[in-house]
């Protein structure tokens, strides 16, 4: 065999045999790193809404239990009722409450938003009186380390609590951005509704920005619903030692 | 020459292995001697933690990619040699990374980026090169263990004082206890930052270097 016919022939085998191990290895694993996903999707909307603290490590059975017992995972109609089941054929919005003592404390909108380099996922919380936001966490992004990547920082997203996305007036503003800091840059009457920028990543938060923005725009009819008081859906409790029927 | 079993510890101090190890640490230090694999020795050692898990990811990583490219070495055509090293060490980080994310996931959060860089870690590509492309395997094996034990003893030290100095914390547990921060002590901020991470390192370079020369 000729020297360049090795080469291919010795390349093509160890790409079949490379490709066979990383299948068997992603498949292998899946089921394990599936579960992890969800945990840390569960710890993350319930960070937002401060049930559990950034800095401590929790076991995942009490990740379990404290998501079983105050969050109920619903759906919205695009006219902001709220519903226990998706709808075929209608635009329902997925949505998170955080319910203690048959009560609706907040609500939780999964944010989908561009980022730069890649899509930026997180959770962002809304007290019960449709303004004001209660928690922001970043779970996945691409954003680089030290730069855009602050975005999954304590310091960013704790800047988020007490902004509002409704202004005096009563218009729908959302929460954005700000290029520097808010105390230097904004002026006194806008500055509930801007967050503190990360230097050396004005493009994440510009993204960010308008992701937020479109997110909660598409949210508006049930905030407007939390606003005027009218969300009518009645959180049914949950069983939590459900016998086999 | 058989091993002098009545003195079993003399007898493994004159192995090859205990040797290419020790060298390793000391005479042949990837970090400190050879200058290699610098900028994930910088990012990860902000805590103990990652540390220790990057070090045993790229020890067993280099170990086997060792062992591997040594036993296909009269296979592999020296036209593509780079390339074929660089798949076969790809395959084994992703698949650390694989394994990570399966079952430590919160550190493999921690580490982001930092398990995937290993493919570009210098040590790794230099010690397949370097060794495993003209030895046979099982020093191949045990030089890739050495050098990886090499680096590990650098990242190790380096977190250790960083994460001390830093954050007052070890593997996570407060060490500097309440009274120090009482009494005025506050944890050194740069220690967390990249400079920190350059001072510690140049200084364990240094003094590493000057113990040699004596």
């Amino acid at each position: 065999m000729s020297d360049r016919l090795k080469s291919i022939v010795f390349a093509a085998v160890l790409c079949v045999v490379i490709s066979l191990l990383l299948t068997a290895a992603s498949t292998g694993l899946q089921r394990f790193q599936e579960k992890n996903v969800l945990i840390d999707k569960h710890k993350n909307i319930l960070k937002s809404v401060g049930l559990i603290e950034p800095d401590r490590t929790y076991p995942p059975e009490t990740i379990a239990t404290l998501y079983q017992n105050s969050i109920r995972e619903v759906w919205a109609e695009p006219d902001g009722t709220i519903i226990e089941k998706p709808i075929d054929g209608e635009q329902n919005l997925p949505i998170y409450l955080y319910v203690k003592d048959n009560d609706i404390q907040a609500y939780i909108i999964p944010i989908n938003s561009r980022g730069l380099w890649g899509r930026i996922y997180g959770y962002l919380a809304v007290q019960s009186d449709g303004t004001t936001i209660s928690g922001f966490t970043v779970y996945k992004h691409s954003e680089t380390p030290g730069l855009g990547g602050e975005i999954e920082k304590e310091w960013f997203q704790k800047n988020f609590v007490g902004k509002k996305i409704i202004n005096l007036q009563g218009e729908f503003v959302s929460v954005a951005v700000a290029k520097g800091e808010v105390d230097e840059r904004i002026p006194e009457a806008q500055k509930e509704h801007y967050v503190d920028g990360i230097s050396g990543a004005t493009l994440t938060g510009k993204y960010l920005t308008v992701g937020l923005h479109r997110v909660l725009d598409e949210y508006e009819p049930v905030s407007i619903r939390f606003r005027k008081n009218a969300v009518q859906f009645n959180p049914v409790p949950r069983k939590s030692h459900p016998e086999g029927s | 020459m058989g091993l002098n079993v009545t003195r079993p510890f003399a007898a493994l101090r004159r192995s090859k292995s205990f040797k290419a190890i020790r060298a390793a640490l000391w005479e042949v230090n990837p970090i400190s001697k050879q200058i290699l694999g610098i900028c994930s020795a910088l990012a990860v050692t902000v805590q103990l933690q990652t540390a220790l898990v990057m070090s045993l990811a790229l020890t067993l990583v280099v170990a086997f990619s060792n062992l591997i490219i040594s036993a296909l070495r009269n296979l592999i055509p020296r036209n593509i040699r780079i390339i074929v090293e660089i798949s076969i060490i790809a395959t084994l980080v992703i698949i650390a990374d694989e394994l990570l994310k399966a079952f430590l996931y919160d550190i493999s959060k921690q580490l982001s980026v930092f398990v995937g860089l290993i493919i570009t870690n210098c040590i790794v590509l230099g010690r397949a090169e370097g060794y495993a492309l003209s030895n046979p395997p099982l020093p191949s094996f045990v030089d890739g263990l050495a050098n990886g034990i090499g680096y590990s003893s650098i990242l190790v030290g380096v977190a250790f004082f960083r994460e001390l100095l830093g954050s007052g914390k070890l593997l996570g547990f407060q060490v500097v206890p309440a009274v120090f921060y009482q009494a005025g002590y506050e944890n050194m901020g740069l220690m967390l930052l990249a400079p920190g991470a350059f001072i510690v390192i140049g200084l364990f370079t240094w003094l590493q270097h000057t113990l040699l020369e004596k």
